[in-house]
């Protein structure tokens, strides 16, 4: 309800953008000519370059004016909320797409003159063709930028007016109309015409009642005509819901993983506690073995030793008593 | 599962005429071939013809399904099928060759008008040679339908995660036995030690 104005917003910046494509396109036009005028030298050089530079600036010319009737249509799509959006998205994409070759083919042009002719263009007038290109990309592209942001806020209108409705409405309009409306919301790209034809009935069944019989026939025609298309947009419904299940059951097993391997580390440091007593203790042990062994040599060293004296002087009393 | 031919019909005259059409007939006998073509460019013509515009449709015949969807443009997508192969999958298949058509030969009215009698000049006029490589490619749908492989990795995957779990099961009881034994090899350590000390203490062997 209140996205009128965000629209106007952008209908706004739209025709300012418009205004400056006239400018530069009678600049365009305007140049060669000059040009013609300027260079006299060479009456047969003049009309060579002159006639390619011309033929460059006609192609230039023609695709700014196709930019221009783009955003043209731009605007109207702005403007226009409901009624034939479908079919109005579709002729922009493809002006877009014709334009996109269009520069392309100019530029495929340019490379080729530039190639042909060599030296006669200029330096400058090369580079000016080759500005004339990138400006008339960045034109373009603007262009789809802006229609990108018309097409999201036409999305975010429609889901608005859609959930004022469903306030108001009874329900019985409502589960008629649910799923053809669904379709022109969640599939962008996808023209069927009945997805044009509920908003209108809705909006007649709100405002006058005599017309209900009519109304409800011609509902019941589009929800027989949409129901092949319903039953393949089911079918695939169904499939990404059971992708989406099972994408759930794959994070609870990821989950459990994680929790299995996280109770092991408890195990794991109790190893690790465990063997780092057993180092401890066997290193203890080792050092008193070691303790032990000294001791044991040392004392029969010193054994041999006492022995010895011992002999030695059992041995000395025995020879002298 | 097979797919044996994909058309792109005009039908917004009758009668329907086939703008562009690729066959598959190499599973049919030497001799039936070229009847049972003619057979898939009747039925696919009859098909656009009796579908409005923006509707889908699936008819059976004999053991053949035909698959078209009608676009507002004027143009149809018809694709011929056994019973098994997936509508959905072939409904994908429609949606894209009728959007690549669209965009190649956005003005078919202009391009082919509609009291041209000979069927030459259409095909001169819209060719498209990529009818066949998707044929050929989407004789399996698994292979060329994203919903589908999406569904198979996630099922590959899920393969795999439950063999990991068995894996980090095992690791669990190896774990177990891990810990007992440093448990006992501990123990027994402590009481190695405690031997060494007292050897050391008491008594001096001589």
């Amino acid at each position: 309800m209140d996205r009128s104005a965000e629209f106007f917003s952008t209908v706004e910046s739209l025709r300012s953008r418009a205004q400056p494509h006239i400018a530069p396109d009678t600049r365009r036009l305007i140049s060669p000519i000059e040009q013609q005028q300027s260079c006299g030298l060479a009456p047969g050089l003049n009309a060579a370059t002159a006639r390619p530079k011309s033929e460059f600036a006609l192609m230039a010319s023609l695709i700014n004016r196709d930019i221009l009737t783009t955003a043209g249509k731009l605007q109207k799509l702005a403007r226009r909320k409901y009624l034939s959006l479908d079919e109005l998205i579709f002729i922009i994409k493809q002006d877009i797409a014709k334009l996109n070759k269009q520069i392309a083919q100019l530029q495929l042009y340019l490379r080729e003159q530039g190639s042909k002719s060599g030296i006669s263009t200029g330096k400058q007038v090369q580079e000016h063709n080759i500005n004339v290109v990138l400006m008339l990309q960045s034109r373009l592209a603007a262009q789809t930028s802006a229609f990108k942001d018309v097409l999201e806020l036409r999305t975010e209108n429609m889901k608005a007016t859609k959930d004022r409705r469903e306030q108001f409405m009874f329900t019985t309009h409502q589960q008629a109309d649910a799923f053809p409306r669904d379709s022109p919301l969640y599939n962008f790209d996808r023209r069927p015409s009945s997805s044009t034809n509920p908003p209108r009935d809705v909006l007649s069944l709100d405002l006058s009642t005599p017309f209900q019989n009519l109304q409800q026939q011609q509902q019941q025609e589009q929800v027989q005509l949409a129901d092949s298309s319903n039953q393949y947009l089911e079918s695939r419904s169904t499939a990404i819901e059971s992708i989406e299940s099972t994408l759930q059951e794959l994070g609870g097993i990821f989950q459990q993983l994680a929790q299995m391997v996280s109770e092991q580390r408890d195990m794991v440091q109790r190893i690790d506690a465990n063997t780092e007593d057993i180092e401890a203790n066997v290193t203890g042990a080792q050092t008193e073995l070691l303790k032990y062994y000294k001791y044991v040599s040392s004392n029969r060293w010193l054994m041999v030793k006492v022995f010895a004296v011992l002999v030695s002087s059992a041995v000395t009393m025995s020879v002298l008593s | 599962m097979k797919l044996f031919a994909i058309f792109v019909v005009r039908n917004k005259t009758q009668p329907a005429k086939a703008l562009a059409e690729a066959k598959d007939v190499s599973s049919f006998g030497f001799f039936q071939r070229s009847s049972v073509g003619e057979f898939m460019t009747f039925m696919a013509q009859t098909i656009a013809e009796r579908t409005k515009a923006g509707q889908r449709q699936s008819i059976e015949e004999s053991n053949y399904i035909g698959h078209v969807y009608a676009r507002t443009e004027g143009v149809a997508g018809v694709v011929i099928t056994d019973k098994d192969y997936p509508t959905r999958v072939a409904f994908g298949l429609l949606n894209k060759v009728l959007d690549e058509f669209t965009t190649r030969y956005p003005n078919i009215d202009r391009l082919v008008p509609s009291n041209s009698p000979s069927s030459s000049a259409t095909e001169q006029v819209c060719s498209y040679p990529e009818l066949q490589q998707y044929l050929v490619t989407y004789q399996d749908p698994k292979q060329a339908d994203t919903i589908m492989m999406v569904q198979r990795e996630l099922d590959e995957t899920k393969i795999i995660l439950h063999k990991t779990i068995e894996s980090v099961l095992e690791r669990g009881e190896k774990m177990e036995s891990l810990v007992e034994r440093s448990g006992e090899l501990s123990t027994q350590s402590r009481i190695f030690y405690k031997t060494a000390k007292k050897q050391n203490a008491c008594c001096v062997i001589s």
